[in-house]
Formats: C-alpha cells, structure tokens, sequence
C-alpha cells in the first residue's frame, strides 16, 4: 500500500465519523411538551397549533411575545418568544418551536411558522365563500 | 379552447424531444449526417412548440382569464405587467417551462457552436433531460393512466372537481384570481429565476459532454468545448445566488443574506461541484490527469441540481424551508428524473471505469496538480457536507425519528475549515501553476503574504477584540490568500492580464471569506438599559419570574413619537412620522426614523415599510409582514425595520371591525359613523391603569360608591369612577369622579351618567392663577374661576359602561386633544460588519468568472480553427506564448512550463522539479 492512499483513507473514515457524529449531534427529533420536559438540549423542537382561545399577546415591557401552544399529543403549554409576534403567526396550520421547557412554560428561541403554501391552496375569498 | 391548444402544444412538443432524442441517438450511434438534420430539425420543433405554449400561457396571464388554474392561482387582475410577466414563471409548472425554455437555448448553442463528432452524442443527453423537463409539464395524456405531469393549462374546474361550486356550474369563472405572493411582489423576482434557470440549463452541457465522452470513448478533447459552459453555468449560478441573498438581505425580513435554506443550498451545492469539476478540467488540460475526476464531478453538478429540485419541489422539505414548493404530485416523477440522470451517468462510468487513463506515477504533493487536485476534493467534501444537511429529512431517520433540520451551526462549523483549507491551497496551487518550485522556492514566495496576512490578521483581532481561535486562523487565511493571489496577479496584470480570470476569482472568494466573518459580529442596536441587560443574560445573571434563568437578549427598542432615544452608544433616533402611504401597495405603511450620529452629527432617515399581505391572507386573519430599510456604507450596514407599532395595531383593529366575519368582541366601541364627533375620545381603561391622552395622562384608581341619597329615584345601583388627569409637562392634575347609574324605569333599564365638567390641569390652571392674580387687583370681578374655568378651558368625562369581566370601564372625553394611545414603533436595528465586502467579493468572482469565459472560449475557438487546418491543437499553447512577451525570470505569464503532451497519454511530470528548476524571480530574493 502507498502511504499517501493509507491516508486518504485514513482520512476518509476519520472525516466521515466526525461529520456523521456531529451531524446527529445537530439534529433533534420534533418532540412533544411532555418529552420536551425530560430532555436537556436547548433547541428541542415541539410541533403544535396555536390555541386561539387563550390570550395571546406581546408584552413591550419584557419584549417577549406569550402565547398558548398545543402540542400533537394534545398538551397545552405556555410558550414564550424572545420577538414580536411573527407575521403569519394567526395563519399558520403549524408552529415548530425551538427551545427548552422551564417547568410549565417553553422558552423559545426560534420559532418556525409553517402556512399553508401559496403554491398549493391558496383559496379566493369568492371561491370560499361560495364553497 | 387556447387551454387545449397551449396543452396540445406542450404534448407536441414532448413527442418531438422524443423524436429528436432517438434521432440524435441514430446519428450518435450511426453516424448518419440524414439523422442528425432530422433530430435538429426536430429539436427545434419541440423548441417552437413551448415557445408557443409559454406564448400562450402569457397571454392567458395576460388576458385573466381566470378559469385557468394557474392564472388563477398566481395573477389577479391588479397585477402590474411586470409582475403579470413574472407571474409565468412564478409558480412551479411555469418555472419548469422557463427551464425548459432555457435549455432550448442552451441546446441551440450546442447544436451552432460544438465540433460535428461530438454534436450528436451530446445532444443525445441533452435530449434527454428535456424529455424528463418537459414530462413534468406535458399533460401528455396517457391511455388508462391519466395525463402525465402537471400541465400549466389545467383548468380551474378539473383541479377542484369536488367543490360545490363546480359541481353546481362546472362553467364556473372566478372573477379575481388568488393574486401573487406578495413576498414575490418585488422587482427582483424579474431577474432572479432566469438567471437561476439559465444557470441550471447550462449546467447540462458539462453532464451532457462527459457522457458523450464516456459514450466515444474521447476521455480528454471533451473538457475543452465544456470548460467555458461549466464556468457559464457557475457564472449564472453564482450571480443567482448573489440575487437571491441581495433580495432577502434589502426586501424580506429574512434578517440576511443567508441561511443555509435548503433551497439555497439547492443552487449553492451545484455550484461547488462546479467549481471542482472546473479544477479538475484545468488539471486534466494542463497534466492529462484527473480523467476520473472531471467526469465525475460534470456528472455530480448536474445530479445534484437534480436532486435538490428534487428536495424542493417534492415536498419532502416542507417542515425545514422557508419556501419549498408543496408536492404537485410529481414526486415519483422527479425521483425517477434523478435515478435516471444519476443512473446513466455513473452507470456509463462504471462501465468504462478501467479504460479511462490513470497516470502511472503518482505527482509529487508540492506539484500543481497534487495541490489543485486537493483543492477540488475539499470543494467536494464541502458540497457533501452540505447535501448532508440539506437532506436532514431522510437521512436524518438514521439517527432519530422524525429528524429536524440541523442548526445552522452545523453548516458554519465545517465550512470555516474547509474555508480555511481553499483560502491557503489557491495561494500554493497559484505559485505552483506557473512556475515549477521546490519546497525552499515555494517557502520563499510565500513569506511576502505570510507576513501581510500576519501583521493585518493581528491588527484585526486586536482592533476588534476578536477571542476565538477558529475566526483568527479563518481570517488569517483570507487575508493570506488576498496577498497571495493578488501577488500573483500584480505580476500577470504586466504579462498576460487575459488570464487573470483565475486568480481574480480567487481574491473573490477570500475577499468574500472575510466579508463572511463580519456576521459573526452582528449586533442589535439597542439603548444602553437594554445593553446592560443583554449582557447580565449573557453572563447569565437575570432569572424570570418563576425563577428560571433568561437566556435570549432583547433585540428591540420601543420608540415614543418624537422622543429621542440614543441607541448603540452612537445614533440619537427619533420616530419622526408613520403614515399609509399605499406607495406600493394597497395599506403599505411607511416610516420615518431619524437616525442621528452623535460623533459626527451627521444625521440620516430611514424609511422602513410594513404592509398588509393581502393576497396570502383570508380577510378574517390578515398577515403583515415588513420590508426592511438597509443603510450601506464600506465597512458596516444599518439594517432596520418596524417590528410592531401603534399604527399596525390600530389597522388590525380596524380590518377586524370591518370584516364582519372576525368580529373581536361583542361590545362595540365606536359610535355610529354618521354621529361621529371629532372631539370626542373614547377609552377604555382598566383598574389601576394609566392611559396616555395627547399631552395627558389619565389614571383609573378605583371605583367609589356612590351615597344612596346621591343616587336618583329608581336607581338600581350606581357607581362612580375616581379618575385622576394629570398634565405630564407640569405635573398638575385634577381628579374627577364621573357616575354610572342604572335606573330602571317601568320594566326597562338605562343608564344615566350625565357629563361631569373639569378645569384641564396644566396651561389652563396657569391661566386660572392669572385669573385670581387679576381678580386681587379687582380687574375681574364677579365671575366665579370654577365658572370661568368650565366655560373656557373645560373638559368633560362621561362614564359610558362597566366592563366587569376585564375590569374595565369605558369612557367618554371632551375637551382633551390628541390621540387616545400613545405612538409608538417597535425598532429592530441590527449593525451588520463587512456586508460591502460579502458584495465586493462577489463581484470580483463574477468578475474573475466572466474573464475566464472569455479566455476559454477564444482558447477553445482558436483550438478548433487549427483542428480546421489539420494543425496539432496542443500546438495552441504555443501560439499563445508567441503572444507574451517573455523575459526570463517571467513568473506569471510562464504558463506552460512543463505542458505535457496530452495524446500521447501520461504525463511525465514528476521528473525531479529541481531539475527544471528555473532562475528565481528577483522578487523572491528579498
């Protein structure tokens, strides 16, 4: 064997298990609020629908948007947001929130707010009221 | 009918690609000159068929006629008629067709400008994915299957057959469409899909060229025609990238250029593969090594375009990107496309893998093509670390369920590496190309931008107070290959500045490496009181109210209408004006904020937007969404915009009273327009709250009851309210205690709560002390102040309803001017370093890209003219040097040194390199 090919290889594999390890070290499953609770990660992802019935608003003294977010699993919990609320927030069929449940309340980082695509089934306002 | 003729047209055209693929195939194969006009002639006809049908489609889009469910699903008739235009390729059915279109383009140059015996083979491929391209949008109907891909000539009516509406009136026509997103709304979306599809178009021909090459067994002549396409398509691709992150940087709120989207990197992957493969082709011209490489990475590029049309548009990304197309059922379709284009490359290449030629020695490491040939492998495995990423969704499953996108973190950690290794590799390939060098002659080169890199890295990180490592040794290596690349350049700016394209690419790129490095020095500009508590979050000392410790810095400062509040330590900003401008949009609203640089006095306007997303929103629920303003200068950006105010939420209000649909709560607030009086202020207010009225603020302490001697006869049960007005400015203040009583009178109920009268506190109290001063001097006698007051200066409350569910009350003012709430906007402000340079960058690659072209081309076009005359083509590196004006000690323009002979199969190039060792250049003896 030519040493230079013991490294490439040598390389190979040592580069592969390194991006591999660090890949599912980056990524997390979406979780619901009770998992969410026992896992010690900072960017859990829960998947959930806004629950429109409880309040919903952004406080301009601790500039942090609070809301109520049920999980799939049916858990409703409050979450809090570093920013103002995201503009299509009310329109989203889905939110995704990143971050870590402190007791009952999810503290997010991020949030991804899934619409219902303009691509797919965008409905006119005539055509859905005669529907 | 025009429906009918747009998809008879596409059907058409699909059978011609067809046709005019197994044509190309019969002359491939047979050579048969017969074959080849026929395919071309066919090829055309598919050609003037979608032009046709685009034809068609623009002018449906044109005309609104909205039974078409794309027109209806992407125009309304209020478009403008560039976003008419742009509405053809703005969804997914259109923007295939516009692929389609460009490739014909891009098959027409081929077809005008390639060398005979390799037309037919490589319009064999190229056929190829038109067949697959126009598959998806043919509507080609197939018995006992139904139609095949998804026409952009579907109606309205066979897309929705299940809606009542059509099954009641299938002639239904909406009268409006659905309108464009309003995201899309934007002038960009004219310039930035073409150049995207042209790109993708021209990435085929390095595919199509390294197939027919491994069809003809013609392992090396191909890279000469391919090379200038592949440095057009990364041209293309490179510019439609710079487009899209400009877009999102000034446009949406995306915060910055980039974001490891899957659909960016779906353009960003292919583009590395590129530039590999460019490498390896350079490589392979120069050393007749690397056969293998080029041939996989033409395959690669193009794959992988394939494949990451194939994340985008199947759905499967849905969860992870901001704006992934939703399946249009063409999700096997697609697949297949990759299986195929995947499946006859690398199937081709295994099948010839023993033939291709292999260099019979290995190249020493301090060689060119060593060194070169690392560089294309570590553009490689970033490109798969990307594609890693990218493809969370499914090979995320390996390790978790369900598996989430990685972080972004994921991306920047191994692209600093990966940065850092091409950063120092271009600047050694660079010494290397153009002139044979030993360790100690490279060494020598090498200390002029050892030592400029070292002495502007150390300022930098002392300047900036930079603590991480990794940064220091990434900025270390941008700079480096500045210097480096730019020494080499300076050199051949005198010789050959025709081949300059190289190396201006890569300053571009270390240019970019740097400007890159300033986004890890983002920070919001917020005022000092915020500051101090980012940092206490940092350093983590700030717990909640449950006790939990806060982690997340606030990024946000609330601005009072003309107060001036100074942010970042350095601009005074004032929120000067917020208005409904319409200036674009329906309900745009546009704002002023005064930016005032205290150190230099200078002080500029910025003029963020917010507006109403009409056209996505149901009118219960309407989105809003905000278009940044961005202040450029050299070395940082100011990047703004309002992230709430009191102007949105009044409109909220407003749309939600007005759509009858989505009333908020039952209690209306508002008189009946017709009694609408100007005057008059209606608040509401809670216990213990303080509400701000113009220069007023008026407080609700309690409740007091009322003395049942007090109340009226009848009265059920009464209630006043203990308010307290107070004059900010002075501080004065009046309290006042309106009533709210219930009488009830045979059977029915009302209420009673006659207007209570104040003296206004503030200015007016002033002019009450003058009063009573002028009464001492008897000048005003007989009038009582009180009377005076309520006369003259007088405000009335009137106590309008309890709310005892909310605690509130409502009231109802006279007398005091100015609006009930206070103005007020949300600012987010970000200073963002280098993002000039991020540009800079950028252009000098597209600069060094567009050089190279042009040299490539005259260099395969003179190429081909001594084919012509039956001349030795390798003899044109000669030619060339004829041009130069050669001295001895020449470095940059001594091109060829060791230019092997290429048909005579493998190089000879490891001979001992002192040996061809020439004089040192005089610059090298410092």
């Amino acid at each position: 064997m030519r040493p230079r090919l013991i490294f490439g290889i040598a390389g190979i594999v040592v580069f592969t298990s390194l991006v591999m390890f660090n890949f599912s070290q980056s990524i997390s499953s979406y979780v619901c609020f009770e998992e969410a609770a026992t896992m010690d990660n900072d960017r859990v992802h829960v998947i959930g629908t806004w629950d429109s019935s409880q309040p919903a608003s952004f406080s301009t003294e601790t500039m942090t948007f609070t809301f109520f977010m049920t999980d799939e699993n049916g858990n409703t919990r409050r979450v809090v947001y570093p920013r103002p609320k995201p503009n299509n927030f009310e329109q989203a069929d889905q939110l995704v929130v990143i971050g870590q449940m402190r007791g009952d309340t999810f503290v997010s980082r991020d949030m991804l707010v899934k619409c219902p695509s303009k691509y797919n089934d965008a409905i006119n306002p005539e055509l859905s009221e005669l529907q | 009918m025009i429906g009918i003729l747009g998809q008879a047209a596409l059907s058409l055209a699909f059978v011609s690609a067809i046709l005019s693929t197994w044509f190309y195939y019969r002359a491939a194969q047979k050579g048969g000159v017969r074959s080849e006009t026929l395919a071309n002639a066919l090829f055309f006809l598919k050609g003037a068929f979608t032009f046709f049908a685009s034809g068609l489609l623009v002018y449906l889009i044109f005309t609104h006629q909205f039974q078409y469910y794309y027109v209806y699903n992407y125009t309304s008739s209020d478009l403008q008629n560039v976003y008419l235009w742009a509405a053809f390729y703005s969804g997914q059915e259109g923007s295939l067709l516009l692929w389609i279109l460009s490739s014909f383009l891009v098959g027409l140059a081929i077809i005008r400008w390639t060398t005979p015996e390799y037309r037919a083979p490589v319009m064999v491929f190229m056929g190829l994915t038109q067949v697959f391209l126009l598959s998806m949008v043919s509507g080609f109907p197939i018995p006992g299957w139904g139609d095949l891909g998804a026409s952009p000539f579907r109606t309205l009516a066979s897309e929705m057959s299940d809606s009542p509406v059509f099954r009641a009136n299938p002639d239904f026509v909406p009268s409006e469409g659905s309108g464009l997103n309003d995201l899309l709304r934007s002038p960009w979306i004219i310039i930035h899909p073409p150049v995207i599809f042209l790109g993708f178009a021209m990435m085929t021909v390095p595919y199509a060229f390294a197939l027919a090459s491994l069809w003809k067994r013609k392992y090396h002549e191909w890279i000469h025609p391919a090379l200038p396409w592949t440095l057009g398509a990364n041209l293309c691709l490179l510019t439609a990238i710079f487009l899209g992150g400009y877009w999102a940087y000034v446009t949406l709120s995306f915060g910055g250029y980039w974001a490891w989207d899957p659909v960016e990197n779906a353009s960003l992957v292919p583009w590395i593969f590129g530039m590999a493969g460019i490498h390896a082709m350079l490589i392979q011209k120069k050393h007749a090594s690397s056969h293998k490489a080029s041939i996989i990475f033409a395959i690669l590029a193009y794959v992988t375009i394939i494949y990451q049309t194939f994340l985008t548009r199947s759905g499967i990304l849905g969860d992870s990107s901001v704006h992934s197309f939703v399946d249009l059922g063409l999700y096997n379709h697609l697949l297949l496309f990759i299986l195929v284009t995947g499946g006859v490359g690398f199937g081709l290449l295994a099948y010839r893998y023993r033939e291709l030629p292999e260099p019979k020695k290995e190249s020493p490491i301090l060689s060119r093509e060593f060194m070169m040939f690392s560089g294309a492998m570590v553009l490689f495995l970033s490109g798969l670390v990307i594609i890693l990423g990218t493809s969370s969704p499914i090979l995320g499953r390996l390790f978790v369920d369900n598996p989430t996108p990685p972080d972004q973190q994921f991306y920047n950690d191994w692209t600093l590496p990966f940065g850092v290794l091409i950063g120092i590799m271009t600047v050694v390939t660079q010494f290397l190309w153009w002139k044979r060098r030993d360790a100690e002659s490279l060494a020598a080169v090498l200390i002029t931008p050892t030592l400029i890199a070292s002495v502007i890295t150390l300022t930098a990180v002392i300047w900036v107070d930079m603590r991480n490592v990794w940064w220091m040794v990434y900025l270390f290596a941008a700079v480096f290959a500045v210097a480096g690349n730019g020494q080499v350049m300076i050199q051949m700016l005198r010789r050959n500045p025709r081949r300059i394209g190289g190396t201006l690419t890569h300053i571009g790129f270390a240019v970019l490496m740097i400007g890159f490095l300033g986004s890890g020095f983002d920070r919001p500009m917020v005022d000092q009181r915020t500051r101090d508590y980012n940092r206490a979050v940092a350093a983590g000392q700030v717990y909640d109210d449950d006790g939990f410790r806060v982690n997340q810095p606030i990024e946000f400062v609330e601005l009072e209408k003309g107060k001036p509040r100074l942010i970042d330590g350095r601009y005074m900003v004032t929120y000067q004006s917020g208005a409904i401008t319409e200036r674009n949009r329906p309900g745009e609203q546009e704002y002023e904020i005064v930016f005032e640089d205290v150190r230099s006095g200078r002080s500029f306007v910025m003029r963020p937007t917010v507006y109403p997303m009409l056209s996505n929103s149901s009118p219960g629920a309407v989105e809003w969404t905000v278009d940044p303003d961005v202040r450029t200068s050299w070395f940082s950006d100011i990047f703004m915009y309002v992230a709430g105010s009191a102007l949105v939420d009044r409109e909220i209000e407003r749309m939600n009273r007005e759509n009858p649909g989505h009333m908020q709560t039952i209690d209306q607030l508002g008189p009946q327009m017709a009694d609408y009086d100007p005057d008059e202020t209606r608040i509401r207010v809670r216990r213990g709250g303080t509400v701000q009225i113009g220069e007023y603020s008026l407080t609700f302490n309690n409740f007091t009851y009322v003395d049942e001697a007090e109340l009226p006869d009848n009265s059920i049960i009464g209630v006043k309210a203990d308010l307290l007005l107070v004059h900010r400015e002075s501080g004065e203040s009046v309290q006042i205690h309106p009533a709210f009583t219930l009488v009830a009178d045979d059977g029915s109920q009302y209420a009673f709560n006659p207007p209570v009268a104040f003296n206004l506190p503030g200015e007016m109290a002033g002019q009450e002390d003058e009063t009573e001063y002028d009464q001492g001097t008897g000048r005003q006698s007989g009038t009582y102040p009180e009377a005076n007051g309520a006369l003259q200066a007088a405000g009335s409350v009137r106590f309008l309803e309890v709310h005892p569910d909310t605690d509130e009350i409502e009231l109802s003012i006279r007398g005091v001017e100015g609006e009930p709430e206070r103005e007020w906007v949300l600012l987010a402000a970000e200073h963002k370093p280098l993002i000039s340079v991020v540009w800079l960058g950028t252009f000098l690659l597209m600069f060094g890209f567009s050089v190279s072209i042009i040299y490539r081309w005259a260099d395969q076009k003179k190429r081909e003219a001594l084919e012509k005359e039956g001349r030795d083509p390798e003899m044109i590196d000669e030619d060339l040097r004829v041009d130069d004006v050669m001295d001895d000690d020449a470095v940059a323009a001594d091109d060829d040194y060791d230019d092997e002979t290429v048909d005579g199969g493998h190089a000879d190039s490891n001979g001992d390199p002192q040996e061809k060792e020439q004089r040192p250049h005089p610059t090298e003896l410092k």
